[in-house]
């Protein structure tokens, strides 16, 4: 998704003006005239300069006719798109339930379900999906100690 | 007889499943905790000493529970992010944390509402006072010449660091400063990322006083770039037996210091507690845990659930005061 | 002397100190390797381990555990996008478009030749110049350090390629997203909207696993099933033709080591800013800096010459005054006085021989990093073997794991998440990730010591050019930007492409 400079000036404008706004109840140091608030503002400043003259260069851009947003040719394939999605997508529900549920299962469905979905055959996606997840567990959890969440395995083990 | 008995373990067994399955799981754990590994939360970053010293009450609790404890760190927003990673843990023994002085000041800035209370305090295990150091060619050779060129001198004259703003080692210069009868910004504190670079910054001449703890110095002094001039304690540290204490240089009865001590979410079950506070005693007395301790200067202090529980009142009175003298307490 | 010498050598060459030493390089390998697992890491979790063993063994684990990690994180750059450790994050992009060119051997080659090689170098310095380099190091006050991020700062404007304004924004905008947190100078929270786990700051390592491989597995997913997806890959020898690398480059070799070892030795900056400023340099110094950020080896070796020497660098204020050069020297100093070894001047007097041992196992590790790199690249090459269609979930899970591992929490998935979309756009808009990941680096470093000096000199900005070490870096700074300002004004006549 490519949009014109013009936009993404607009959008760092924005956020920057949000950033220094909310510097605003930032106390100072005592006895001096700075404080935490300083550093944030003159990034903030930089940003809305850099912004200003990336509008320029957008807007002489679409005069001589670019677009304001251009899409891939990927985005018009709702196959394509789909797997877009759902890599986020399959992120945000590990976050959201990998406390509950645990390591080993949702990794295993995550794994399975992309396997499938990119065509691999399900004799070998099954297997494969079990070994990897276990090879990660045992070198992760069990070998460097990182403490993955165990969800469903505590009523079990 | 044989054959009853394993039936009866089949019955508590099933008993068990059932329990688990419904959600009972307390019940079941108090009676043969541990069953499955315990994590240790260590709010600071590895490396560090408080990660040091969580690394071998872990290794010592494994020893005697027979499960793997891990030290797990959370590090972070001044500590904030760890001590809250323990508070808000389930209370059933499986997650633990080493809680710092700093959960006794955190609620005071404002930071965040945790504070003692919040915890199921298990055992104190370690206190260091601070010391008060200077450059090692520094014209002030004793404490009485420091302090009385810094009443002498006009404010600002001397710069202090040792940690962040408002971290425990600028309250122990702010409490020093008032005892001496001086305002508490007399002395400037510049904020530094920690004990080793403010003691860098006191060897490259950037600042004239750091207010760390002994230990922390320690690195420096044994280079020869600095010297500890007294430290703020009721007695000298075994490791230094050459610096006075504050009360014994120059008469003033001022002490603070910077503890760590193990402790649980609240409302850990009792019977968990005192199993765990038990395990921790035997730590604390173990040959290995001496010889640590000894080895980076650490001073050794012991007090179970309850000592705990006060020590942590006081401190949180204590540093009340300072930071509120300091001007870095939001009203609480 | 000699006599020391001799007993160092029976206490390293003991087998069960070689076998400890053998078993901590295939765990640092792995540890390295693995994304979200950094080498210091390796050191933390070796720490217990070591507390039984006698003092020579347990100095040996670390330090071959830590040399093999800093190295082992080049593959998954080179592979997968994904830099394994922060000090691969410089030249992680050149190297993954070196493989996308059919060139990993040879990137690979590269990066194990003059990781080991500049690893050599930073110990020789370490042997021959210990005791002179850390009193200098040790002569940096706060002003010293900001001038030498500011320093690092400026390189990125040399790293910028096509398109230097937004190259410039990307830097704007990693500096910004250091900021959240809390404030390094006054201890305030930043941008945290009262939430407990952004007060720790936008965690680096899952930042970089989000920017670098996250968006990287965004572009990948919607070419899967297209033509031409499998990369050819060249089956050879990753040690063949490093002849004529080492030939042409070794300028390069030269230099990133001292400029590793320099920052290696200074307290407080390691392996990570000492590759960006040796990548940075050695395109300002090349001959042909177009090829830079498509592919090209002249950057990758100076930079995994730099990080592998900067290692055995950080010993140096840590063995002759105790004091850390990095984290992981932390640690080991930590584990010294466990040993009744107690770093500092006098323990080049009293134990010799243990100082003897200590170089001894600096040179063994970097010599055994040869033959297991190669082992662990062979293995990990045959990851590229497999069908993307089975390989992209696995890098994503991969991701996912190495994100948890840094903050022990979801925190760390959702940072890798956010800062991966986000990565993408700003590619997708032709803004580079390079400068994003070097001002996250350098950002708190740069405020924290700015804040610092204002607070000690009362707000004078003449204090910044006060002390010489200080004064000397700030001009050069300054003349770096008045240089590259008159230069860009002179060349304003063709107008920058939109």
């Amino acid at each position: 998704m490519r949009t014109n400079d013009a936009i993404s000036g607009l959008i760092l404008i924005a956020a920057s003006l949000f950033m220094i706004y909310l510097t605003l109840d930032f106390p100072d140091f005592p006895g001096q005239k700075y404080g935490p608030a300083l550093f944030p503002r003159i990034l903030g400043a930089a940003l809305i300069l850099c912004g200003g003259i990336l509008i320029v260069r957008g807007l002489s851009a679409r005069r001589v006719g670019g677009p304001w947003v251009e899409l891939a040719d990927w985005t018009r394939d709702p196959r394509r798109l789909a797997s877009f999605v759902m890599l986020p997508v399959l992120i945000l529900i590990y976050i959201l339930t990998s406390d509950q549920i645990g390591f080993i299962p949702l990794a295993f469905g995550i794994l399975l379900l992309l396997f499938l979905w990119f065509g691999t055959r399900v004799v070998l996606a099954v297997p494969i999906a079990a070994i990897a997840t276990w090879v990660m567990y045992w070198f992760f959890a069990v070998m460097l100690r990182v403490p993955l969440p165990r969800g469903i395995l505590n009523n079990i083990l | 007889m044989k054959r009853l008995s394993r039936r009866q373990v089949l019955a508590a067994g099933a008993a068990a499943g059932a329990a688990s399955a419904f959600g009972l799981r307390p019940a079941l754990a108090q009676s043969d905790y541990p069953t499955r590994p315990i994590t240790l939360i260590c709010p600071w970053g590895a490396g560090g000493g408080t990660d040091a010293t969580a690394r071998i009450i872990a290794a010592l609790l494994e020893k005697d529970l027979g499960q793997p404890v891990n030290v797990v760190n959370r590090t972070g927003g001044s500590g904030v992010v760890g001590h809250s990673a323990i508070a808000t843990a389930q209370p059933d023994g499986y997650t633990l944390g080493i809680i710092t002085v700093e959960i006794t000041m955190m609620h005071h800035q404002g930071l965040t509402e945790l504070g003692p209370k919040d915890y199921t305090p298990l055992a104190l295990m370690n206190e260091d006072p601070p010391g008060i150091q200077v450059k090692a060619d520094s014209p002030y050779k004793t404490v009485v010449e420091l302090m009385d060129a810094i009443k002498s001198k006009p404010a600002g004259t001397f710069k202090a660091s040792g940690t962040g703003q408002g971290g425990i080692w600028h309250l122990a210069l702010v409490g020093w400063l008032m005892a001496m009868g001086l305002k508490p910004d007399h002395v400037p504190w510049v904020p530094s990322n920690g004990a080793a670079p403010a003691m860098q910054d006191l060897a490259a001449g950037g600042v004239d006083i750091v207010t760390c703890s002994v230990p922390e110095a320690k690195a420096m002094i044994d280079a020869g770039k600095a010297r500890s001039l007294a430290v703020m304690a009721p007695r000298r540290n075994e490791a230094f037996p050459d610096v006075p204490t504050l009360k014994e240089a120059a008469g003033i009865d001022y002490s603070t210091g910077a503890w760590r001590g193990i402790a649980a979410p609240k409302g850990l079950p009792a019977e968990i507690a005192s199993k765990l506070t038990a395990s921790l005693k035997k730590a604390y007395e173990s040959k290995e845990f001496k010889d640590f301790m000894t080895a980076r200067g650490f001073g050794m202090v012991w007090g179970d659930g309850d000592e705990f529980a006060k020590y942590m009142d006081e401190s949180d009175a204590k540093m009340a005061a300072a930071m509120t003298a300091a001007g870095l307490a939001k009203k609480a | 002397m000699s006599n020391a010498i001799l007993q160092a050598f029976s206490l390293v060459f003991d087998p069960y100190v070689l076998w400890v030493c053998l078993a901590s390089a295939v765990f640092g390998m792995f540890v390295g390797a693995m994304p979200g697992l950094t080498a210091t890491m390796a050191t933390a979790l070796l720490v217990p381990v070591t507390f039984f063993m006698d003092p020579v063994p347990a100095i040996g684990a670390i330090v071959t555990a830590t040399a093999m990690a800093i190295f082992a994180g080049d593959i998954p750059a080179a592979m997968m996008r994904i830099p394994g450790t922060p000090a691969s994050a410089a030249y992680a992009d050149e190297s993954y478009l070196m493989g996308r060119k059919g060139l990993i051997d040879r990137a690979l080659g590269a990066n194990l030749v003059f990781s080991a090689v500049g690893g050599l170098f930073g110990v020789a310095i370490l042997i021959v110049a210990a005791p002179m380099l850390a009193e200098v190091a040790l002569n940096f006050s706060s002003f010293e350090y900001f001038w030498l991020a500011g320093l690092g700062l400026t390189c990125a404007t040399f790293i910028a390629q096509a398109d230097p304004l937004k190259g410039f924004i990307s830097l704007l905008l990693g500096l910004a997203i250091a900021t959240i947190g809390i404030d390094p100078a006054a201890g305030h929270p930043r941008f945290t909207f009262g939430s407990v786990e952004l007060l720790q700051g936008i965690s680096f390592i899952p930042a970089m696993i989000g920017l670098f491989a996250i968006s990287e597995l965004l572009r990948g997913v919607v070419t899967i099933g297209q033509a031409g997806e499998m990369l050819v890959q060249q089956v050879g020898n990753v040690f063949r033709g490093i002849g004529s690398v080492w030939r042409k480059y070794w300028r390069n070799f030269l230099r990133g080591s001292l400029i590793g070892t320099g920052i290696g030795a200074l307290p407080g900056a390691g392996a990570d800013i000492a590759a960006w400023i040796s990548y940075a340099v050695s395109k300002r110094f090349s001959k042909e800096p177009e090829k830079y950020g498509t592919g090209h080896l002249e950057g990758i070796v100076e930079a995994t010459s730099a990080n592998n020497a900067s290692v055995g660098a950080a010993w140096i204020p840590a063995l002759v005054f105790g004091i850390p050069g990095d984290s992981i020297t932390a640690i080991v100093i930590g584990v010294l006085y466990m040993k009744n070894m107690n770093p500092g001047p006098s323990v080049f007097l009293q134990n010799p021989q243990l100082i003897y041992a200590v170089f001894t196992i600096f040179i063994l590790a970097n010599l055994l990093m040869l033959p297991i790199g190669w082992t662990a690249i062979k293995l990990a090459k045959l990851t590229l073997r497999t069908p993307r269609n089975i390989l992209l979930p696995i890098i994503l899970l991969f991701c996912i794991v190495g994100a948890f591992a840094m903050t022990n929490s979801v925190y760390g998935i959702i940072i890798m998440l956010c800062l991966g979309i986000l990565g993408w756009l700003l590619e997708e808009n032709g803004f580079p990730i390079g400068p994003v990941i070097l001002g996250m680096v350098l950002g708190e470093l740069f405020e924290q010591n700015f804040m610092t000096s204002m607070i000690k000199s009362d707000g004078s900005l003449l204090a910044f050019f006060e002390r010489p070490i200080a004064g000397t870096l700030g001009v050069l700074t300054l003349a770096l930007w008045a240089y590259m300002l008159t230069r860009n004004l002179w060349k304003r006549q063709p107008a920058p492409q939109g």
